[in-house]
């Protein structure tokens, strides 16, 4: 079978084409979304991804951009910083003083555990309201009545 | 708790003008994004309290703002009115912006007078901004003469209350 070369040339541009499409994905390219999912819209305060904000529009084809260039995902988020501040951040970073609301949670989680923990232990220790002083022990004719009984009973 | 998260109650800049007062502007210390009438150059620092003993049409921008663009030429017509005067200065602010947008605004719109900058919040909080534009006169000891929310739409919006200090 002789193959014309018109279809070999329409095979080659459409692996060429799939290539094309394929290839950022290939290489682990960051998107758009994935980046703005990481800061916030200045104006609304929403997460960038969920925001049509004007200035959000602005931001999201600087990220596009910057993805163009190839840019990675954590120096794009950088720009954004020295463009608006920590604050376009998401979430605090983890260093200086932002560093606290990382580790406020978790503190106050190993507080009430711990908080719980030692009520639970205190009142496991403790006798119940009811209990008074020990009763007395059985008078010699208190004794003997036990004793008769039980020999009743075999 | 309450009194951190509602710091401005008390101290609301249009409140105080409601009442007639005129209440000491925030100071900013801010970068130079647009030299202009000495002020300079680009990424030096300026304070509002170095430009003290002068009046200061302070105006906040950015250049995803629509009414932002019809304004910036009558801003313009101001600055130029008292560029040759020493104690008058229009100073725009951008805010909320990205540097380069902020740059090819102002080369579309023709700003020739100076701005600063703030990417961050500070300066849209402390002037307790409800959008943009919005523009204060300052007067010479510091203090805000007038706030104007919005567009400014005519030069006399801004010059009469100038004249007035």
């Amino acid at each position: 079978v002789t193959r014309r070369p018109g279809t070999a040339i329409r095979s080659a541009l459409a692996l060429a084409l799939l290539l094309l499409v394929a290839l950022p994905a290939l290489a682990g390219a960051v998107t758009v979304n994935e980046v703005a999912r990481e800061v916030r819209c200045p104006t609304c305060n929403t997460p960038l991804d969920v925001s049509s904000a004007p200035v959000a529009q602005d931001m999201k084809q600087y990220i596009a951009e910057r993805i163009d260039r190839g840019w990675d995902k954590e120096r794009i988020i950088d720009g954004l910083v020295a463009e608006f501040g920590e604050g376009v951040l998401a979430t605090p970073a983890k260093s200086g003083f932002d560093l606290i609301a990382w580790l406020v949670p978790g503190l106050l989680i190993l507080i009430a555990v711990g908080g719980i923990s030692a009520l639970a232990w205190h009142w496991s220790r403790r006798r119940p309201a009811s209990d008074g002083p020990p009763p007395p022990p059985p008078t010699a004719d208190e004794s003997q009545r036990l004793d008769d009984e039980l020999r009743r009973l075999g | 708790v309450v009194g951190l998260v509602n710091r401005d109650v008390g101290t609301s800049i249009q409140d105080a003008l409601d009442e007639g007062d005129r209440p000491e502007a925030p100071d900013l210390t801010l970068p130079v994004l647009l030299a202009a009438d000495g002020i300079g150059p680009r990424g030096a620092e300026v304070s509002l309290q170095e430009l003290r003993g002068r009046t200061v049409v302070l105006n906040f921008w950015a250049s995803w703002c629509e009414p932002c663009e019809r304004e910036a030429p009558v801003l313009d017509r101001v600055a130029s009115r008292y560029r040759s005067a020493d104690d008058v200065v229009v100073l725009g602010v951008d805010v909320q912006d990205l540097r380069g947008n902020a740059l090819e605004f102002a080369e579309e719109f023709g700003i020739r007078y100076p701005s600063l900058r703030d990417g961050g919040d500070d300066a849209y909080r402390d002037y307790q901004l409800t959008g943009l534009p919005e523009t204060f006169v300052i007067d010479p000891e510091g203090r805000i003469a007038l706030r104007k929310i919005g567009e400014i739409r005519e030069p006399e919006e801004i010059t009469t209350a100038v004249e007035q200090l």
